[in-house]
């Protein structure tokens, strides 16, 4: 199980009964981070931010899109038509606009605490302690939003969930036992056959050596940690 | 002047600033209220309310039973849904999806990439500068959502010091953006910020402008 936000792709793809049309062997590309495959000039053209995840739509002229909120909302606005997971912008504006607003709440909020607390190269006590303060402060954000809500925005699962669900259960340090309203939506977000499915496609890392899990993290070697951080943020490790 | 369609709770920040860029470029009638820093005013009851997170700025639609909308970027996408049906300064995801994915893609790029992430900073900006090589906007034939967004960071880059002569793109692109009357109309709004307002700024508010901008509090 991979429970890396670039994995909403996937899990939205399975959701959605697409990946079964596409064949999801053939279709999820891994790149060698390694390597940097990521820079190379082909992968450059496709996404000019050199990082994963991309999309890229056969069905319209092999378009690339790149950045995974971009991609959610793509595969929404142009597979999704029963609104199975997703709400119309038309016909539904204002849960439209949550769904987005929790997207970019995610996105600009958490990302960088995450990266932060796992992945700088160097441990700074200060810096270490203060974004703890900060994913406890942002996690009781979403335990307040769930409080007599199934889900996060709306009716029904959606896009705000999948990419907020992967991002909340990668947090270190949090005691989920501590906040009820987080830890019975996760168990339910997790618990979906079809987001199950999704969470088990092949990675987008290199299996062996990267695959992420919220157990496993601590017990990987420091090196590997810096690796990925690299490749995922763009820093250079720390000699 | 006519009444205020929507109601902006802002202070002076690139996040705040490219809501402000929007509606003016639009003119559309708002009103804009500053929250008290200092006094945590941000985390008040009331306001958490409307924006759970307790940051600025949070948009009121008066027209849709005072909706509230908050993280500028959705903030950006809504102003253009509700109120740009021309398209001036953004993109139809209807009769234009793909350069209104575009639009999505850069505004993700710029939300969650060069904001948070000082030590990014110059690597994102290559990657605007070579983005910018043969092209007038970030996306598409025209100004728009995804230029209103990421410009007002490498202008506050330049702020704060950063030297654009390395990116020569960067510059002619900010330089055609910030000639635009109601930009720079709407870039002293709520306040101009340039390096002499912020320097002579008391401590105490620049650290809670830090504070509220970015969680930080500075390292005594």
């Amino acid at each position: 199980m991979t429970l890396s936000v670039a994995q909403s792709v996937p899990v939205a793809l399975e959701e959605l009964d697409l990946a079964s049309v596409h064949r999801p062997a053939d279709e999820v590309r891994t790149l060698s981070l390694e390597d940097r495959e990521q820079k190379s000039d082909w992968y450059l053209k496709i996404n000019p931010n050199g990082r994963l995840p991309a999309l890229i739509d056969h069905s319209k002229g092999d378009f690339a899109i790149w950045e995974s909120s971009a991609i959610l909302l793509y595969i929404a606005q142009h597979f999704d038509t029963e609104r199975k997971i997703s709400y119309d912008p038309v016909s539904e504006p204002k849960l439209y606009s949550e769904q987005l607003q929790w997207l970019f709440f995610v996105d600009g909020g958490i990302a960088p605490i995450v990266h932060f607390m796992r992945f700088a190269p160097e441990e700074v006590p200060y810096a270490i302690k203060r974004y703890r303060d900060e994913s406890i402060r942002l996690i009781s954000v979403f335990e307040e939003r769930l409080k007599g809500r199934e889900w996060l925005v709306g009716p029904h699962f959606s896009l705000a969930d999948i990419k907020s669900a992967l991002r909340a259960a990668k947090l270190l340090n949090v005691d989920f036992n501590d906040y009820p309203n987080i830890k019975k939506w996760l168990e339910k977000v997790f618990a979906r056959p079809k987001t199950d499915k999704g969470l088990n496609v092949p990675s987008l890392w290199d299996v062996e050596a990267y695959v992420h899990t919220a157990i496993n993290v601590s017990k990987r070697p420091l090196e590997v940690s810096r690796a990925i951080a690299a490749a995922s943020f763009g820093f250079k490790k720390v000699e | 002047m006519s009444s205020p369609r929507v109601t902006l709770y802002a202070n002076v920040s690139p996040a705040a600033q490219c809501v402000t860029v929007a509606l003016e470029e639009l003119d559309i009638p708002y009103e804009i209220k500053t929250l008290s820093l200092i006094d945590k005013e941000q985390k008040s009851d009331w306001y958490l309310k409307i924006n759970p997170n307790g940051r600025l700025p949070t948009l009121i639609d008066h027209s849709k039973e005072d909706f509230a909308v908050w993280e500028s970027s959705a903030i950006l996408l809504y102003i253009a849904q509700h109120f740009d049906t021309e398209h001036k300064i953004s993109y139809d995801p209807v009769s234009e999806p793909k350069l209104y994915s575009e639009q999505l893609q850069w505004i993700f790029f710029a939300h969650g990439g060069i904001a948070p992430m000082y030590d990014e900073s110059t690597r994102l900006f290559s990657v605007l500068e070579g983005r910018l090589k043969d092209r007038e906007w970030l996306v598409g034939p025209h100004y728009s959502l995804a230029d209103i967004k990421a410009f007002l960071w490498i202008h506050g880059a330049k702020i704060i010091g950063l030297n654009l002569v390395d990116y020569p793109n960067l510059q002619k692109w900010l330089g055609r953006i910030v000639s635009r009357p109601k930009t720079d109309k709407a870039m002293g709004i709520p306040e101009r910020m340039d390096v002499e307002t912020f320097v002579k700024k008391p401590i105490e508010e620049t650290r809670a402008i830090g504070a509220a901008l970015f969680g930080f509090k500075k390292v005594e």
